[in-house]
């Protein structure tokens, strides 16, 4: 048996120990939050419902329940799941933006996120203003971003002069090819993909796959949530299947993808692996 | 917001150069983050609302063909059309009462507008940035602030204007008392960054309010005109008295707008209670429209 190294964590129930071979552990999270579920969600409307006595109806959502994860160092962890299951919350919560309602999450490192395609670009903007717009949103400084701005465009592999040009002229694959290519050149110690492997053509999927690769072997951790099941087999050494809000398995991605086709009773079929 | 922790034990290095870099995300006490962490990164960050002003005015500006001109032809020609109900319809347009009407509305509405702009400007900010909002953590306040400055560099302009139009229309009205370039111009700065401070509280709270109900910025646009008709920009602060002067303590931008007067129209320090009130207000606006924000935030994510 194997003893790891612990450091000292400070949390809200006191210090405890975590190990230094973990980049991320999740204990006992659950994540809830209210919807407005009025077709209008206008102060109109709520004057109108509180005049007549009414409550403008909510809904709570309880996105993920009781989860517990522990995610080393150098893991490439695959998350499958219908839509609804919570997929999205989890990687938003990892990240820090959606903080929990129960439970606590404790990540080693730095992350780098491509949670939503376009990750806030400004369409009127070129692709270079808009790489140092999202170095600096992802914590950079302006000298750091700017030192890191010519690995990133060649890295997009963008048209010759389309890095200069508004955003807005870019097709949807030149458009997700700079996203991804900020994401993955933050040199993150912890990478959270959502969907976001389908950018581009064939050849920049390849050059994705091969720097994901270089970041495993550095031993960074990623964590992918794709319904491209194909991808998951291909990438991640664990996957986790997600359901309601719960972890229904966790291990082999061969495994976890077997049972998750199993339980949507389709095959593997090309469709199925690739896009679902 | 989390806690960050840095540790200098010697890790398992998992990669080159790692150093552990510890972050808790726990449920927030009483819907609010852990307040010192929140600052400290709101501070760290604050190049990025900086940027994000700078190049959200360069992508404004770059396809219209009058750029920036706009921001000094908008409140010129609207104080022209004020100016023409006030003072022409009144009587009196061309003398010396007339200039000193035409720079109170010019004054008036520069600054007026530059809080209008805080305010409105802050308030679409968090659901117009809305992948940013589902992209990467941070605090969301960096959002309302940055629009904040783009607005104040809107405003910085409209100064000189404003001294020109005095140079040339003393130039025209010898005997005007309308003062130029006084030692009351030191309370200018304070009287600005008290403003900034009121507006960016209140843009705080009418940008959460955007969030839950999306007709708010359309609901802003009427409720500020009618602001302006209470403000003290188109009357004088000396027009009213007894208990009418409560209008302006009563206003959060009315103090403010007051002391803007007394300065540049009358060649005066701001009153004392325009002092406090202006104070009272930032200070309100701050904390009140502070704790509405953050104790907000996390649902943002999932309402955008």
């Amino acid at each position: 048996m194997t003893t790891s190294k612990t450091i000292k964590v400070k949390t809200a129930s006191g210090m405890i120990d975590f190990p230094t071979d973990m980049a991320v552990r999740i204990e006992d999270l659950s994540i809830t939050y209210k919807i407005n579920v009025d077709t209008k969600r206008t102060l109109k409307n709520a004057i109108m419902r509180a005049s007549k006595g009414e409550k403008v109806r909510m809904r709570t959502v309880e996105a993920i329940q009781h989860l517990d994860l522990d995610i080393p160092h150098g893991s490439v962890v695959g998350i499958v799941g219908a839509n609804g299951a919570g997929k999205s919350t989890l990687m938003r919560s990892i990240a820090g933006i959606m903080p929990p309602t129960e439970g606590r999450i404790i990540v080693n490192g730095k992350i780098s996120t491509l949670l939503a395609l376009g990750v806030g670009f400004n369409p009127a903007l070129s692709g270079r203003d808009n790489i140092i717009l999202g170095g600096l949103a992802a914590g950079l400084t302006k000298e750091e971003i700017t030192a890191k701005a010519d690995e990133i465009i060649d890295f997009a592999g963008l048209p010759e002069g389309f890095i200069d040009m508004p955003v807005r002229t870019y097709s949807s694959g030149m458009y997700g090819r700079v996203a991804f290519s900020v994401a993955v050149n933050m040199t993150p110690d912890i990478l959270l993909l959502d969907e976001a492997l389908s950018a581009g053509d064939a050849s920049f999927k390849e050059k994705s796959f091969n720097r994901m690769r270089e970041l495993c072997e550095e031993a960074r951790t990623i964590i992918i949530v794709s319904h491209a099941l194909q991808t998951v087999t291909d990438l991640c050494d664990t996957a986790i299947w997600l359901h309601k809000g719960k972890m229904i398995a966790k291990g082999e991605p061969e495994e976890i993808v077997d049972k998750y086709l199993a339980f949507l009773k389709v095959g593997k079929l090309p469709t199925s692996m690739e896009d679902m | 917001m989390s806690e960050e922790q840095k540790s200098s034990a010697p890790g398992e290095a998992p990669t080159p150069g790692f150093v552990p870099r510890i972050q808790v995300f726990e449920p927030h006490r009483a819907s609010l983050p852990p307040l010192g962490s929140y600052l400290r990164e709101f501070w760290k960050r604050r190049s990025f609302a900086l940027e994000l002003a700078r190049f959200g005015d360069k992508a404004e500006y770059l396809e219209s063909n009058f750029g920036k001109v706009w921001l000094i032809l908008n409140p010129l020609l609207l104080a022209m059309v004020y100016y023409l109900l006030v003072a022409v319809l009144r009587g009196g347009a061309k003398s010396a009462t007339g200039l000193t009407t035409l720079a109170h509305i010019l004054i008036g509405l520069f600054t007026f507008y530059f809080a209008q702009n805080v305010i409105n400007n802050g308030a679409a900010s968090i659901t117009a940035g809305g992948r940013l909002i589902l992209n990467q953590a941070f605090p969301r306040t960096l959002l309302v602030l940055s629009s904040s400055i783009s607005s104040f560099w809107q405003f910085l302009p409209t100064m000189p204007v404003y001294i020109v139009v005095v140079v040339i229309g003393k130039y025209f009205y010898p005997k005007t008392k309308l003062p130029l370039f006084n030692l009351s111009y030191v309370w200018i700065p304070l009287i600005i960054i008290l403003l900034a401070i009121t507006s960016f509280g209140l843009a705080l709270i009418f940008a959460t309010m955007n969030v839950y109900f999306r007709d708010t910025s359309k609901l802003l646009a009427y409720t500020t005109r009618i602001w302006l008709y209470a403000s003290p920009v188109l009357w004088l602060p000396s027009m009213v008295h007894g208990w009418q002067r409560s209008a302006i303590f009563i206003n959060p931008l009315g103090p403010a707008l007051a002391a803007t007067s007394n300065v540049w129209i009358e060649g005066k320090a701001p009153t004392h209670a325009e002092i406090i009130m202006m104070f009272v207000w930032a200070l309100i606006a701050l904390c009140a429209g502070g704790y509405f924000f953050i104790s907000r935030e996390r649902d943002f994510a999932v309402r955008i």
